[in-house]
Order: structure tokens, then C-alpha cells, then sequence
């Protein structure tokens, strides 16, 4: 990656950053049908794929765990 | 789940997706209009008392609690969707203050979801209340080891002397020097982390209502090659000037360490609403 701009600020929306808002967020009624947990797991699944497909990731990396959570 | 999942799925049947909630005075019919190409769902708000919900018409055969898990394993379905309930609230956004919903809060019918505007009304507007006039906004914090160690280099005089040896060092003594070089680097980063995570929450939180630490996104879907140090949400008045000018002062300030800040929104308050809404 080449070296940046001393700052940057940039206005940038990524498929992450709805996933996490969309799935992980909002308010959760009592509908008839809505997402379990195991559900959305199931999401962040799909989203690598997704993602790897779209995208050209380096070697994950070990650090965090699939939602982002320090271990 | 509810025992209408057990009942036999019937082809065509409709049920009731609710993006979100908002005060009936604010939302425009605007939202109503066709969604930007590529999108089929058609956006109906269903008015009850003082609020309107903000939903689509779905088929159940894609939405049912017996297809859905095939469904969000489709990573091209998921993410049309995905897309589709952020852009509906983007533009009730643009008129009125909203409650979010949750991805895939389906009723199995209309009277279903009036029950449930019509219960919860207090804490549905308790909800709106928090959030009226205001956006969530995303501020992203990246380390650039790069420029993380150039910056130690210009403060401290031992770290720029290794500097220097390592760059002008052959053979195994530039290698050794080198792994010494990026140890000191690591071990260093190790403290800065912490403490410039919390500087940037402080700093933001002061020139927002509200603000949260959430957790890094992993970086093998991030597909970012920095290390992500900071991520973080904030409440603020719909007019971002404030946040925004302290958000620039911020990134200059930390700039010279190696950090970039990313900036995302406005969202619907994703963040700043209760996750569980009790019934009354």
C-alpha cells in the first residue's frame, strides 16, 4: 500500500459497515418473523464470500474473531 | 417462534418487512416513490395513531422463517436486501427522524403489524424522541505502521539513529537491525493503540450528544491493510458542522502519528436506539 496523505478523511460506506448497522442494530420488535442469532451468524458467513469476492484480501489475519470482537 | 411458523407455507402469501418507524407529522410520501433501479421493493407507509410504519409488501416463500437461513446464505439476495432496507430509511431520512428496524422484521399481516405500532407506541415514541433531529454518524480509526514509525523517528532520538543504521546497514547486520527496528516499533504501537483510541473517542464524544465504542471490524472483511484501531458512532444534530470541523482538528492532530480517520453517514440512528422495545 503506498504511503497516505498526512490525514485523510474520507466519506467512505462499505458493505461492513451496513452489515454491521443493518443486522447487528436497530431495534428489534417482536415480528412475526425475525433474525436469530444464529441467523445472522449465518450472514457473516455469506459476507466473506461476498466479500471475497469482490474484494482482494491479504492472508486473514488471527487477531480478531469473525465479528470483530477482540478475543 | 411464534406458533404461526409452524403453520404450512403458502405460496404467495404476503407479509408485512417494517424498515422503521416515524412520526406520522414528519414522513413524506416521498419515500413512496419507485426505489433507484435495481431494486423492486415498493415502500408503503402504514399510519397508526401519531406514528407510520415505514414497510414493503414481501412474499413470504422468501421471507419465511423456513427459507430465510437458505436465503441469507445467498450473498447476492443478502446484500440487495441489505442494501434495500438502508436505502428506504436514507430517504425517510431525509424528511423525519426514524426508528430503525432491525434487518428482516416481517408481520404476517397488516393487523399483525398495527397491533404492534398501536402497543408499543410509547416506546416507540420515547425512541423517536432521542433521536429527533439528530443522525448517526461512523468515525473509523487506521494506524499506518509506516508513518506510525516515522513519527516515533522525529520525536525520539535513539529510534531515529536505528533509523538511519537500518537503512544504511548490509547484510545480516541490516537484518538484525532491522527485526530490532520493527520490534521497538511493535512494542511501542502496543501502548498507542489504547491510548489514541481513547483520545479519539473523548475528543468526538465532546462534540457529539452521544457516542459509542463499537467493536473493530475484522480485517479480513474489512479488506483494509491498516490495522483498524478505533470504531466508533455518534449521535449528532442533523447540521454536522460542529462534528465535522472537530473531526478535521482531530485528524490533523493525529495525522502526524500514522492514524487516518475514516468518516460514515449519516445513518438512522442504528446505534442510538434501544435493541429491545418492552410492550407496555
Amino acid at each position: 500500500m503506498s504511503s497516505a496523505e498526512p490525514q485523510t478523511l474520507k466519506q467512505q460506506v462499505t458493505l461492513l459497515d451496513l452489515v454491521d448497522r443493518v443486522l447487528n442494530k436497530g431495534v428489534v420488535l417482536s415480528g412475526d418473523i425475525t433474525l436469530s442469532v444464529a441467523d445472522v451468524d449465518l450472514v457473516y458467513v455469506g459476507l466473506r464470500v461476498l466479500l471475497a469476492s469482490v474484494a482482494t484480501l491479504e492472508e486473514p489475519r488471527e487477531r480478531l474473531s469473525a465479528d470483530g470482537a477482540r478475543p | 417462534m411464534s406458533s404461526a411458523a409452524t403453520e404450512p407455507l403458502r405460496r404467495n402469501s404476503v407479509g408485512w418487512y417494517l424498515y422503521g418507524v416515524a412520526a406520522a407529522e414528519d414522513a413524506s410520501t416521498r419515500v413512496t416513490s419507485p426505489l433507484a433501479a435495481g431494486t423492486e421493493e415498493e415502500v408503503e407507509l402504514v399510519a397508526e395513531g401519531p406514528l407510520v410504519g415505514v414497510v414493503s409488501r414481501v412474499s413470504l416463500h422468501e421471507f419465511d422463517e423456513s427459507v430465510l437461513p437458505e436465503r441469507l446464505s445467498d450473498a447476492n439476495w443478502l446484500e440487495q436486501k441489505i442494501r434495500a432496507h438502508e436505502q428506504v430509511l436514507e430517504r425517510v431520512l431525509e424528511d423525519a427522524s426514524v426508528v430503525p428496524c432491525r434487518f428482516c422484521t416481517v408481520y404476517r399481516s397488516e393487523a399483525e403489524l398495527r397491533r404492534f405500532l398501536s402497543e408499543r407506541r410509547g416506546a416507540l415514541e420515547a425512541a423517536l424522541d432521542r433521536v429527533r433531529g439528530k443522525v448517526e454518524v461512523g468515525v473509523k480509526a487506521f494506524i499506518d505502521r509506516d508513518r506510525f514509525a516515522a513519527g516515533l523517528a522525529k520525536e525520539n532520538d535513539d529510534f531515529r539513529e536505528l533509523t538511519v543504521h537500518v537503512s544504511t546497514a548490509e547484510g545480516g547486520r541490516a537484518y538484525l537491525e532491522r527485526r530490532r527496528l520493527e520490534q521497538l516499533v511493535a512494542s511501542e504501537l502496543e501502548g498507542f493503540r489504547g491510548e489514541a483510541a481513547g483520545r479519539i473517542h473523548a475528543r468526538l464524544l465532546a462534540a457529539a450528544e452521544d457516542g459509542l465504542a463499537l467493536a473493530l471490524q475484522a480485517p479480513e472483511l474489512s479488506g483494509r491493510e491498516e490495522e483498524m484501531i478505533f470504531n466508533g458512532a455518534y449521535l449528532v444534530t442533523a447540521n454536522r458542522d460542529a462534528f465535522e470541523e472537530a473531526l478535521a482538528s482531530l485528524a490533523r492532530d493525529v495525522g502526524g502519528d500514522g492514524v487516518d480517520l475514516e468518516l460514515t453517514g449519516p445513518w438512522p440512528a442504528y446505534n442510538f436506539v434501544p435493541e429491545e422495545l418492552g410492550a407496555e
